[in-house]
């Protein structure tokens, strides 16, 4: 298993990461020896056919429907990088408002 | 202890015991800060709880409003959470002070404490050694005396493989038993606090202070655990122990852990148990599935770090490129290679071969652990295939500190329970841990026989203060 340098670009971009030029060797490296190791899964006996493990509780447990105070010590604002009148600031979106205008 | 002097006195005492270790890098809370607040706790915790005045360190990737909450990231540098985990309010309903936040590897993603934002983590015993991970500031702490008890988290053994290393009782929890409520996401279907102390007693009052039924985790589960303290020395005549061959026989298994696996074998046999080998072939493929899985739900989960709603935010003109950049700043390489390698693993075109495969295995793994239940009551194997090894030993090679956490693994994947017991020192003085496990929910049975081993074993070495790292 091999990956490219194309492709940790593409997953970077997937996965929302900055990932520089210097640094895709030794990612692109890593990430083969990694998925070349994890690929003996495929190596389990086809006769061996199970179901895949499904995580979370088998069936939703429903709360009774009640507004009830968020037990916060502080709200988002004191949180938040920036924030103005109950609304989180951010840059602009780009390309969004590009195609919009 | 019922006097708010007596609690005073002992959280001040604390305090003066991290000081003494901070060359341990194993607390990330200033002095100040944690005097301050172990003060105005100690006035007000509940007099007649079971761990009234007990100080207790949490790892740093457990909410808590009286310190900060960074998961030894920088993307959460400062962070203060406006709520506090279940656990952690169980803890100081019980009358528990809590004495500061732990150094962690970032998110809970390493096996070394090597990978935290704040700095590495040093081994109390030897000071070119790892405390083991992820929650190697609690284990070190604990261990070195520095408090009596500490919380933890385990995705793939946090727990136990730093009690192991560090000489000190760390249990995993049956997955649903302790609420995840207000502990930070790695991969929530593994995902589970436990606590580390320096007996089996210690471990089993912390955990009835703090397990049990919370609606605000909905993986929570509803019925309330049976008492386990109350147990503890009812001994092992009769128990069935299972010795597992695949973690026992493990490739690169230190010869002196596999020695201290024979010798809790004899004790159990001694204690009146009827010990035999048992196979549980699908755990080979344990590791592969567990890192698989874990960095998928890694990558979903971080995926909530983007600088807009809170930590940290890089500048930028557009939303999108402040969100990499952000990321790029704020999560170490270890975080990052995870998110990756789950993001890819996720992609279309993998994700059958990859996701899907893993779960397929987890279910093996999951039968497997069934039918060597079905003969036994306990399994036994070793905690970690090495004692502690050096500093930097394993950071340039991700799969060889990934290969760390092959004996414990299975128990998560599985969602059942399992402790680390000391079970001597290796030729080098450092700790060796021995694990049991038993089915989920099987507390009381698991605790039962770890406290006949801790009873055989009569584990003692510690780090005097002065000594310590």
């Amino acid at each position: 298993m091999s990956v490219t340098h194309d492709e940790v670009r593409r997953i970077a971009r997937l996965a929302e990461l900055e990932v520089s030029e210097d640094a895709l060797p030794l990612l692109a490296e890593q990430m083969s020896r990694i998925l070349e190791y994890v690929a003996q899964i495929n190596s389990v006996p086809a006769s061996e056919a199970v179901k895949p493990f499904v995580p979370g509780p088998d069936a939703v447990r429903f709360r009774a429907d009640e507004v009830k105070p968020a037990p916060l010590a502080f709200g988002p604002a004191e949180l938040a990088p920036a924030f103005r009148d109950g609304f989180f600031l951010v840059p602009k979106l780009g390309q969004f408002e590009q195609e919009e205008g | 202890m019922s006097d708010p002097s007596d609690a005073l006195a002992s959280a001040k005492a604390a305090a003066d015991r991290i000081v003494k270790l901070k060359r341990l890098n194993a607390c990330l809370t200033p002095i100040k800060e944690l005097r301050k607040s172990l003060a105005v706790q100690a006035s007000t915790a509940h007099p007649s709880g079971v761990l009234y005045g007990m100080p207790v360190a949490v790892k740093d990737n457990i909410c808590t409003l009286e310190y900060t909450t960074s998961c030894g990231s920088k993307i959460l540098e400062g962070y203060r959470s406006p709520y506090e985990a279940t656990a952690v309010a169980k803890l100081k309903a019980a009358g528990a002070l809590i004495a500061g936040k732990t150094n962690c590897d970032e998110f809970g993603m390493g096996s070394s404490t090597e990978h935290s934002a704040y700095g590495r983590s040093f081994h109390p015993f030897d000071k070119t050694r790892v405390p083991g991970g992820s929650s190697g500031g609690s284990a070190a702490l604990v261990a070195s005396g520095a408090v009596p008890a500490a919380l933890g988290s385990e995705t793939g053994g946090s727990v136990r493989q730093p009690a192991s290393l560090c000489g000190v009782v760390g249990i995993k929890p049956t997955y649903g038993r302790v609420s995840r409520y207000g502990i930070v996401a790695y991969a929530s279907s593994l995902d589970q606090a436990g606590p580390f102390a320096t007996t089996v007693a210690d471990t089993a009052l912390l955990l009835e202070a703090m397990w049990g039924h919370d609606p605000c985790d909905s993986t929570s589960i509803p019925s309330e655990p049976e008492p386990v303290l109350a147990r503890l020395e009812e001994g092992v005549a009769g128990l069935r122990v299972g010795v597992v061959e695949e973690l026992t026989d493990v490739e690169g298994i230190q010869p002196a852990v596999r020695a201290a696996v024979d010798s809790a074998r004899n004790l159990f046999e001694k204690a009146g148990a009827e010990v035999d080998t048992v196979s549980v072939p699908s755990v080979e493929y344990g590791l592969s599935a567990y890192y698989i899985i874990a960095p998928a739900e890694a990558s979903s989960n971080l995926a909530r770090y983007d600088g807009v709603r809170y930590g940290l935010r890089a500048p930028a003109a557009e939303v999108a490129t402040m969100n990499a950049l952000t990321r790029e700043a704020g999560f170490g390489a270890e975080v990052k290679r995870r998110i990756m390698l789950g993001t890819y693993a996720l992609s279309a075109g993998y994700y059958d071969a990859y996701y899907g495969q893993a779960q397929r295995v987890r279910t093996l793994i999951i039968r497997d652990f069934s039918r060597a239940y079905e003969r036994f009551d306990v399994l036994l194997a070793p905690t970690s295939p090495t004692t502690a090894f050096e500093l930097g030993a394993k950071t340039s090679d991700p799969l060889a500190m990934y290969l760390s956490d092959v004996c414990t693994i299975p128990t998560n994947l599985t969602g059942a329970t399992a402790i680390s017991v000391p079970a001597g020192l290796d030729a080098a003085g450092l700790p060796i841990g021995v694990q049991v496990l038993a089915p989920a929910l099987g507390e009381a049975v698991l605790l039962r026989a770890a406290r006949s081993l801790e009873a055989g074993f009569a584990f003692t070495a510690r780090p005097t203060l002065g000594e310590a790292a």
